[in-house]
């Protein structure tokens, strides 16, 4: 896959004439040079999945962002601006690319990290470049946890605050559970929650699958599943594997006969399956049907459906926000500085969620957003409209740090610039 | 523990049959081409594209047209690009049907988005049979029967038609088939087109089974190899008992040690060749020693 770039690079590639008076003015008057360097574009890194698993959820994070560019009008501090998109095929693939976009593209920031395991490999290069690193959609807890540093910002709520979300919902449904999750990070994570919350509440956990990513046929863990009978199944699989399970689970005759539950799931996931096999209770991190959106998320819902012909995914909007809060933070520091962006990002806040301001925490870099609670309608006719919101948490402050935590449960030691 | 185990058991045949139909078709193409085709989980993937456009835009029907279309395409990839490996080093013909897979991939990308596309069975095959522990939907039993129709239908047509007979005689010695006076490149372009059309025919089955994207052919492409592999290069007995095989090992792993379910086929496979380097059927073909 080639180098993407927004569609104002084609505006300032060098033709004979441009060249010609470039030089004559530096003939002219050498000052003149200074700000001939000031109008070189601004470059922002973007790492979302070309290829692998993931990609179904890349081309929305994709969309999203350059949206946010193109709603600021392609610049940036007066200057043009452009995003670079590069391909994270796996963890190793994304390390490179990062190394690429900071060494040969020489840009302001990145934004990327589709999987989790790309994200840490994303972050590593952000810290030794010292670049700042939006994450926009890696939930694995210790990416503002063990392994945080100074330049990474995440946007996702992580795995731990959406299963305390979730999990009060499945219990509520019944306390025997099967937890059907993917053998790696993410995975791993809901796994160890959900087997200590059901300690806690006295549930008991049936089963429990570890599923290789990838799997194309889920129908001998159902077998397993049905055998166990659960009140709940707590899924912790994702992408093409989650569409793949549930599609099967409905051919089987078991949607509906046992509710499944898992957190972070978009509306991509169930786009794919089809409004026939679709089914669950999930946390997401946006709905575009959610009457609580703030106007420039309703005015990004409008120039979204514009511009594509179809609602935006919750993806869209995630690629779309952490786009925006990198581009605002540049934008507030004045120049593409690092060290000035990385300040700009700890001052960064906006509103959403009611009336509660939301920022990065200091000692993490872990944003405090909303998570919404969505349940799959029992009929659905519009074939992108497929959620009931359920709930929007946290609408206090006491609520959120209940949800994210104090700071003396963080496993984040911060490091200075 | 035991109805677990049957149903895992029939689960897995399943699985295994259509292991079988994507693995045959990559066998004989290396048997009468000696092309490693790497390029066979994209016509795989194909046959899942064509089945699921052509049942959007005039019914189920119509899919069944899909096979036969990813067999032309074969014909056409063959006479274009593959008849030029026949004299080369085998590691030309691999690095370009590898490039060829990654295209197509590209391409598919490209005219559908990356995301999955919804594919559902047709309605009457939508429910499904319970038959004490053993549970199966109608789709697969449906999948099973057309599988073993084509398998069978491949044999016979290998066993009792002057074209199969050809294709076994030059799957042995093509010059002898060509200095009896036999059109060898036809020949050639049919085996090619006739392996692209039994990878589209488990595409088209497969598609409501799995998830189509662009890269459903990858996920089709390994176990294919591994069959082969295991049944040995190029025999069509072998495919098939390996073929059956993995689909039974990958079940019951699933059952016992799921988190090694993905591994089970490869394992097997290693332990196949340390007994049997050529595979459980495999023979000395002197045309590729």
């Amino acid at each position: 896959m080639g180098d993407e770039t927004s569609p104002r690079s084609g505006a300032f590639a060098i033709n004979r004439r441009n060249l010609l008076l470039g030089a004559t003015a530096g003939a002219v008057a050498m000052p003149w040079v200074g700000r001939a360097h000031a109008a070189e574009p601004i470059r922002i890194g973007m790492l979302y999945g070309k290829t692998g698993p993931i990609v179904g959820q890349s081309e929305h994070l994709a969309q999203g962002s350059f949206l946010a560019l193109e709603q600021r009008g392609g610049t940036l501090l007066g200057r043009p601006t452009e995003i670079v998109w590069l391909d994270e095929p796996n963890p190793q693939g994304a390390q490179q690319n990062a190394e690429r976009l900071v060494g040969e593209h020489k840009v302001a920031g990145l934004v990327g990290g589709a999987l989790s395991s790309h994200a840490f490999a994303i972050s590593a290069v952000a810290k030794k470049a010292k670049v700042p690193f939006i994450a926009t959609n890696a939930a694995a807890d210790a990416l503002t946890g063990a392994s945080c540093n100074r330049y990474t910002f995440r946007t996702q709520a992580p795995v731990e605050v959406q299963a305390r979300v979730l999990a009060p919902q499945a219990a509520a449904i019944g306390k025997k559970w099967y937890l059907l999750t993917a053998a790696y990070a993410f995975g791993q994570d809901i796994k160890r929650f959900f087997g200590q919350y059901a300690k806690e509440i006295g549930g008991t956990i049936v089963g429990a699958d570890d599923v290789p990513v990838g799997t194309q046929d889920f129908s001998s863990f159902i077998l397993k599943i049905r055998a166990a009978k659960p009140d709940v199944i707590i899924g912790g699989i994702a992408g093409s594997d989650l569409m793949g399970f549930l599609k099967q689970w409905s051919e089987l005759g078991m949607r509906g006969r046992i509710p499944f539950a898992e957190i972070a799931v978009g509306n991509t996931d169930l786009w794919g399956v089809g409004p026939e096999a679709a089914d669950g209770l999930y946390t997401s991190t946006w709905y575009y049907k959610n009457p609580a959106n703030p106007p420039d998320e309703q005015a990004m819902t409008a120039a979204y459906e514009k511009k594509y012909n179809r609602p935006p995914a919750d993806k869209a909007w995630m690629g779309w926000f952490g786009m925006n809060i990198l581009l605002d933070s540049i934008e507030a520091a004045g120049s593409t500085d690092p060290t000035a962006v990385v300040n700009a990002l700890e001052r960064w806040q906006t509103r959403r969620g009611g009336t509660r301001e939301i920022s990065f925490r200091p000692f993490d870099h872990q944003l405090t957003s909303t998570v919404v609670v969505l349940g799959v309608k029992p009929k659905i006719t519009d074939k992108w409209d497929f959620f009931d919101v359920k709930a929007e948490v946290p609408k206090t402050e006491a609520e959120a740090d209940a949800l994210y935590g104090p700071e003396t449960a963080s496993a984040c030691k911060m490091d200075s610039i | 523990m035991l109805d677990m185990i049957l149903s895992q058991a029939v689960n897995g045949l399943v699985l295994g049959f259509l292991y079988v139909l994507i693995a045959v078709g990559l066998s004989i193409i290396f048997g009468m081409l000696g092309i490693v085709n790497f390029a066979h989980g994209a016509f795989f993937a194909i046959g899942a594209y064509l089945a699921l456009v052509l049942t959007q835009q005039f019914g189920w029907g119509a899919a069944l047209l899909a096979p036969l279309l990813t067999g032309l395409i074969g014909m056409v990839v063959e006479m274009v690009l593959i008849r030029r490996l026949y004299d080369k080093e085998p590691l030309i013909s691999l690095i370009l049907t590898f490039a060829l897979a990654l295209l197509v991939e590209a391409v598919l990308r490209l005219v559908f988005g990356g995301a999955p596309q919804p594919f559902s069975p047709p309605k009457p095959l939508a429910g499904f049979v319970e038959w004490g522990a053993i549970l199966i939907t109608t789709y697969r039993v449906a999948v099973l029967c057309v599988t073993i129709a084509a398998l069978v239908a491949f044999w016979a047509f290998l066993a009792y038609t002057p074209f199969g007979r050809i294709i076994r005689a030059g799957s042995r010695d093509p010059e002898m088939v060509g200095l009896l006076g036999i059109n060898l490149p036809i020949v050639l372009s049919g085996v090619f087109g006739i392996g692209c059309l039994l990878a589209g025919l488990a595409g088209m089955l497969a598609g409501p089974l799995w998830t189509v994207s662009p890269a459903i052919g990858a996920a089709a492409i390994m176990p294919a190899f591994v069959i082969v592999t295991i049944g040995g290069l190029g025999s069509y007995r072998g495919a098939i008992v390996a073929g059956l095989m993995v689909g039974l090992v990958t079940a019951l792993t699933v059952q016992f040690y799921p988190d090694w379910s993905g591994v089970a086929m490869y394992v097997l496979m290693a332990v196949v060749l340390i007994a049997r380097p050529r595979g459980l059927f495999g023979e000395k073909w002197e045309r590729f020693e």
